[in-house]
């Protein structure tokens, strides 16, 4: 490759692998608040919560995927998101979503005293949120 | 002797059969080359997370340091008392020993641990059915106050050996939605401990002409990325000729194709994942992650069990339905035979007469 400054980035999903391109840099939403990733960053792993993948500049261009749960592994030439569900914001089913938003609430609001219910209900409704802010970006 | 009316009936119907298995080859044909698609396609993934948890667990210890804990219920060890078995089977028949063969290792598996209490959580409908009649199920109740706690309490147990819950339309169109669920549902048995290890017991799919029975620990994890395959059955030489000549006249590529090539590629490069000799930077605590790995690496786990299945199953149906057109092939031969055989030796008793007619004249 001529031009080295550029990151190489790979998004992997269980059924296959989505993206596999250079980009000037991604963001991606680490548990605690997002991380905008450029070419020579220090090595990281960081757990993903669910939100928005944006890719910007080189082969990819401009690049929004919402994740669910995974990965990131930083390289200073690459990066390597493992996810286990991509999706872009026009493939989202709204209506899906919202279901799962409702159903989230109804968790929360069943969950008694069992703080693990608690927690369950929250993965799901931080999830349903997540896809309903992406889905309305588009 | 059949009269040839007789016979050419029989080879019409035979005719028919051979023509329905044909048919039904060419679909497990077409099937197989995209549940084979599937199945290579979810092997990067399962091979970073177990690359990256193997560099993770070098790095942190799995005890506390401080407390002398472990530092998560999904990595402490129990002795086995009861065990739950995820069977996953087919969901359909006419797919030759497919189904029996689990059902043969589950029973096995069963005989050899008799000491310890087994659930049994089946996936597919020809699962349910195998085992349905032959072991009771579980009886749960909510508890009482509803509000409380939220797991149902599991009623006295009427056997060794229980059904806990059966999920008969799961394999028609694997969605990771559905796989999260029971991997969420056996990682929280385990750290309950209301089951103190769990095994997966499928059929893995290695290529057209190779695939065995498998039965596989996949909880508690003790060796990441090492998966512990307890015991395998694999198919004898003939089994394998005999898929072998089904993939060529169904036009299936014994041979790794262009995709495999690819993947492979990727799965190397995937071993890598999250291994390079750097210190890393870990954002989160390592509770943190573990928490977000490991039920991922079980759910992983169960995923590629499932997609391996499947393919099996339709590589296994292909090469029965083979064997089944073939032996119609044969069998038409044979009447034939025996008709022209009738036919002859009327037309020779005929001409017989008509001599004997003549000459007595």
């Amino acid at each position: 490759m001529a031009d080295t400054d550029r990151l190489q980035v790979r998004l992997v999903t269980p059924d296959r692998i989505l993206v596999d391109q250079s980009a000037d840099a991604v963001e991606v939403p680490a548990r605690n608040g997002y991380l905008e990733v450029l070419y020579g960053h220090a090595p990281l792993v960081a757990v993903l919560g669910p939100g928005e993948v944006r890719f910007h500049g080189g082969e990819t261009g401009e690049q929004t995927y919402s994740i669910g749960r995974g990965f990131v592994e930083v390289l200073p030439e690459r990066v390597t998101i493992l996810a286990d569900s991509a999706l872009k914001p026009q493939e989202i089913d709204v209506a899906a979503a919202q279901g799962r938003l409702d159903h989230g609430h109804q968790l929360y609001n069943e969950a008694g005293d069992d703080p693990e219910k608690y927690k369950q209900a929250e993965i799901v409704i931080r999830e349903a949120e997540s896809r309903l802010e992406s889905a309305k970006g588009k | 002797m059949a009269s040839i009316l007789d016979l050419r009936r029989r080879i019409r119907s035979v005719k028919n059969t051979r023509q329905i298995t044909r048919a039904f080859k060419m679909i497990a044909a077409a099937k197989l080359r995209r549940a084979q698609e599937r199945a290579v396609s979810s092997r990067p993934f399962a091979a970073m997370l177990a690359s990256i948890l193997d560099s993770f667990k070098r790095r942190i210890e799995v005890y506390d340091p401080e407390t002398g804990e472990i530092r998560h219920p999904l990595l402490k060890t129990r002795e086995e008392q009861h065990v739950l078995v995820v069977i996953v089977a087919g969901d359909k028949g006419f797919a030759g020993a497919f189904n029996a063969n689990i059902l043969k290792s589950t029973l096995n598996f069963i005989s050899g641990n008799h000491e310890k209490q087994i659930d049994i959580e089946t996936i597919g409908r020809k699962g349910r059915d195998l085992f349905r009649r032959r072991f009771p199920a579980a009886r749960f109740e909510q508890n009482g106050n509803g509000e409380e706690s939220g797991r149902p309490e599991r009623q006295q147990r009427s056997g060794r050996i229980e059904i806990i819950g059966d999920h008969p339309t799961m394999l028609d169109r694997i969605t990771l939605d559905d796989v999260r669920a029971l991997g969420e549902e056996i990682s929280a048995r385990y750290a309950h401990e209301e089951i103190d290890a769990a095994y997966l017991i499928y059929n893995e799919f290695k290529s057209v002409i190779s695939q065995r029975v498998v039965i596989e620990r996949v909880l508690p994890i003790i060796e990441f990325g090492q998966r512990e395959i307890i015991e395998a059955q694999a198919m004898s030489p003939e089994e394998r000729a005999r898929a072998g000549r089904a993939a060529m006249t169904a036009g299936v590529s014994t041979m790794p194709g262009e995709l495999e090539a690819a993947m492979k590629v990727y799965e190397d490069e995937a071993k890598k994942f999250g291994t390079a000799e750097v210190d890393y930077i870990y954002e989160q605590s390592p509770r943190e992650i573990l928490d977000a790995i490991l039920p991922l690496y079980v759910i992983s786990q169960l995923n590629h069990a499932f997609l391996e299945s499947v393919a099996a199953e339709q590589a296994a149906r292909m090469t029965a339905m083979d064997s089944a057109t073939n032996n119609a092939s044969d069998l038409i031969d044979k009447y034939t035979l025996s008709m022209n055989r009738a036919r002859q030796a009327a037309i020779t008793k005929e001409i017989i007469e008509i001599v004997s007619g003549a000459a007595a004249i």
